[in-house]
């Protein structure tokens, strides 16, 4: 391996030639010294340390903070009180101007952070120092629908993983970014690719797939965690995707289904599991007690056109509980049967105890739909709950498309869109960033078009009417809206909440602000210069706690692009 | 392309009778696979050989991107996407041919062509965009990705022409980009094209 002084690997040239030699930069014995917490020379990430993040006010370990997604960090060294003093305490700008939606990973002083088109850097968290950077050798077949996305790495034991758009998964030595090994997870040109930060747990990576919009077939699979082996796959769409031919939405409003005709041409085409879409783009729930994963599987293809997918289309816009050991299936619930405006089911599931309408207290499963509502399901056998009031406005629900284009509300970015929620568990609080997008849903019949774009029709915004945003505090035990403050522009990003009464997240327009966890108001801001559409994140070195976030702005969207991660801690 | 094909024609005659090398960049950057070398004569024809187009309606394809310009070979041969001139030349092309194609062209730098286009083009443009969502797949400054053609600084009557054959029905190989522009005005299109060629 060879060494390279830190302060050499600034130019690119360096960089280059580092990368040339088959390695990258690693900090000094001495360095790291200074970079350690309090889990002093415990250097990789140990199972014990992922079950125990929850409680871990010094490490960032999930792409959610811990197993049960909550975003909630147990530091509340920054609270109500003080945040006004909070300031930038180093920013580090990455050679990547574009889309950012990368949750930092901390592991005793070393940030792990990735960009669009999959570079990843590893850096000193206190001082913004870079340790290495990979940049992943792109195949010129990649797939997004949404922009080049990365959410971020899964750190475990000596490596960090990461999937990419062209379709794979990379193990990387944490050390100096060398590449360990790399497998491919599906074939790019049929749609297939990876945005989302993988889920470690018990010597597997779990990994999903993007290309609802291409008409794959979704699944989950998991890897071995040291040679890439691959363990099990869980497709998404089952052999048979019927379902119950449901006339309702989970919420009980009528979908306007013409069951009869389904059927007639389910029986003239066959069941059309093969391209139906359904990928998982968001990390999965993870609960160790009943060896069980929950995750929420996205929309069926082609989007807008129903007439070649007859069928409740199993398991698309569903939440859905599989073994962790097998991948066996062990429960299901659809949010929307037969889905037809791609307000599908994204934002990543949380596990919290939940109370039922009969006061009994149960592990329960969150989640954030495109809707604009939360639902709230029983973990043992994903049964509903209850729904939250709708976040934002409904109206015409559900209209069918048609070839004009009819108006619907919630647009189809949502409602939420695939932006993380936290939660507050003591106050039985749900944060969640909403959009405002009015649009017309438009159908137009085409054949698959074997693994290039297949809508079916069209979104379009509707552009003289008003956007907007919102963060939005909901009882999930109720359902009911606590607080709701408006926002300039329609959000998109995540939220982290933590033991400091706080609420973090960002704005389109550059603004990362924090909120007063029972009030919603707003107790401090900073004005980043590009969009801060990534979720924010949190760790401690040396008793100090920093908040972290990048701004990168957003392509689905359009804001403003950068490229810029902000480490912020309290003013002396 | 279809309406641009009697001029295409003997423009292409002449110009493969005067048989010309191949591509300027091809000669100073590295030299093509021998599998494509007479291939690239017959593009150079239409696309230029300094990868500036000769033809009117014909694109720039001198630095777009790999994959999508390989799968338009594949549409041209198959009959997804239908042109006179293309479709024959792509009906003899092999797949591996078609790779070395796209992988050699999309290698080569983008030329030096702009347009200028007003301030009610790029207003208008720009309330197109954002209601088509026109970035989601042609990214922040339109320079495609991979499967999605870069449109920056694109020949502009190529541009006009093709949002014009998708509205139109007549090029029907990305169903997707049909239902964007299908309420397209002319004005509309001519607007965008002049934006995108100016970018």
């Amino acid at each position: 391996m060879t060494y390279w002084s830190k302060k050499r690997v600034g130019g690119a040239a360096a960089c280059v030639f580092a990368m040339l030699a088959g390695t990258i930069s690693a900090a000094s014995a001495q360095e790291r010294q200074k970079t350690q917490t309090l889990y002093g020379s415990m250097r990789s990430v140990t199972q014990d340390m992922m079950n125990r993040a929850g409680s871990d006010g010094n490490n960032f370990l999930h792409t959610n903070a811990n197993y049960d997604q909550t975003r909630y960090f147990p530091n509340r060294q920054i609270n109500t009180d003080n945040v006004k003093y909070l300031r930038p305490a180093w920013i580090f700008q990455t050679e990547v101007v574009e889309t950012m939606e990368t949750t930092p990973i901390v592991v005793n002083g070393i940030m792990y952070v990735t960009t669009a088109f999959n570079h990843v850097y590893a850096l000193d968290a206190r001082t913004g120092e870079q340790i290495w950077h990979y940049k992943h050798p792109m195949g010129p077949i990649t797939t997004f629908c949404c922009g080049p996305n990365n959410r971020g790495v899964a750190a475990y034991g000596d490596k960090v993983y990461m999937g990419t758009l062209d379709g794979q998964l990379v193990a990387l030595n944490a050390q100096n970014g060398s590449v360990v090994w790399k497998k491919d997870v599906a074939d790019a040109a049929l749609g297939y690719s990876e945005t989302m930060a993988p889920t470690a747990v018990d010597g597997k990576i779990l990994i999903g797939t993007n290309g609802g919009e291409y008409g794959i077939r979704g699944f989950v699979k998991a890897f071995d965690a040291q040679t890439g082996d691959l363990l099990w796959t869980f497709n998404t769409i089952p052999e048979k995707t019927a379902g119950v031919w449901a006339t309702h939405d989970a919420t009980g409003r009528d979908l306007h289904r013409d069951i009869e005709a389904e059927k007639a041409a389910f029986e003239k085409m066959g069941d059309p599991y093969k391209t139906l879409g359904g990928g998982v783009w968001q990390n999965p729930a993870v609960d160790l007690e009943t060896r069980r994963i929950y995750f929420v599987v996205g929309n069926p293809s082609p989007d807008l056109d129903g007439s070649l997918r007859p069928g409740d289309n199993l398991y698309t816009d569903s939440l859905v509980s599989v073994n962790l050991d097998t991948g066996e299936y062990a429960c299901h619930f659809q949010y929307i049967p037969h889905d037809l405006w791609d307000l599908d089911a994204v934002s990543p599931p949380i596990i919290t105890q939940v109370k039922t309408d009969t006061g009994e207290t149960v592990k329960g499963i969150l989640h954030a739909g495109k809707t604009g509502h939360i639902y709230v399901n029983k973990a043992d056998d994903c049964s509903l709950v209850r729904f939250s009031e709708a976040m934002v406005p409904q109206e015409n629900m559900w209209v069918l498309p048609t070839a004009q284009g009819a108006r619907m509300l919630p647009g189809a970015n949502g409602g939420v869109e695939w932006s993380p929620m936290a939660i507050d568990a003591d106050h039985s609080l749900a944060y969640a960033i909403n959009l405002h997008q009015p649009m017309t849903y438009q159908v137009e019949s085409t054949p698959y078009p074997e693994g290039k774009l297949w809508l079916g029709g069209a979104f379009k915004v509707i552009p003289t009417e008003e956007q907007w945003g919102n963060v939005t505090a909901v009882d999930y035990n109720t359902g009911k809206i606590r607080w709701q403050v408006k926002t300039q522009e329609p959000m998109i990003g995540g939220v982290l909440a933590t033991a400091g009464g706080l609420v973090f997240t960002g704005e389109g327009n550059g603004l990362f602000k924090a909120y007063d966890a029972e009030t919603g108001a707003v107790l401090w801001s900073f004005r980043a210069g590009a969009g801060v559409n990534a979720p924010p994140a949190s760790y401690t070195i040396d008793g100090e706690q920093y908040i972290v976030v990048a701004a990168g702005g957003n392509t689905q969207l359009d804001y403003k692009r950068g490229n810029d991660i902000i480490a912020f801690k309290l003013a002396r | 392309m279809r309406a641009a094909a009697p001029l295409i024609m003997p423009v292409l005659a002449a110009v493969l009778a005067l048989s010309v090398g191949p591509p300027a960049n091809a000669q100073q950057a590295t030299p093509p696979p021998p599998e494509i070398a007479e291939n690239l004569q017959l593009c150079a024809s239409c696309h230029g050989a300094d990868g500036k187009p000769v033809v009117e309606k014909v694109p720039i394809i001198s630095g777009q991107h790999m994959f999508y310009l390989f799968t338009q070979l594949k549409d041209y041969r198959a009959g997804r996407r239908a042109n006179d001139i293309m479709a024959p030349i792509a009906a003899e092309l092999s797949d591996d041919q078609m790779k070395a194609l796209a992988t050699y062209f999309a290698a080569q730098p983008w030329p030096n062509y702009s347009e200028v286009a007003s301030p009610e083009d790029t207003e208008r443009a720009h309330s197109l965009a954002v209601e088509g969502q026109c970035t989601q797949c042609h990214l922040g400054g339109m320079l495609g990705d991979s499967r999605n053609p870069r449109l920056n600084h694109q020949k502009v009557d190529y541009l006009a022409q093709t949002m014009s054959d998708f509205r139109n029905g007549v090029r029907k190989n990305a169903a997707a980009m049909a239902a964007i522009v299908k309420g397209f005005s002319d004005a509309d299109i001519a607007a965008m094209s002049r934006y995108l060629a100016g970018l």
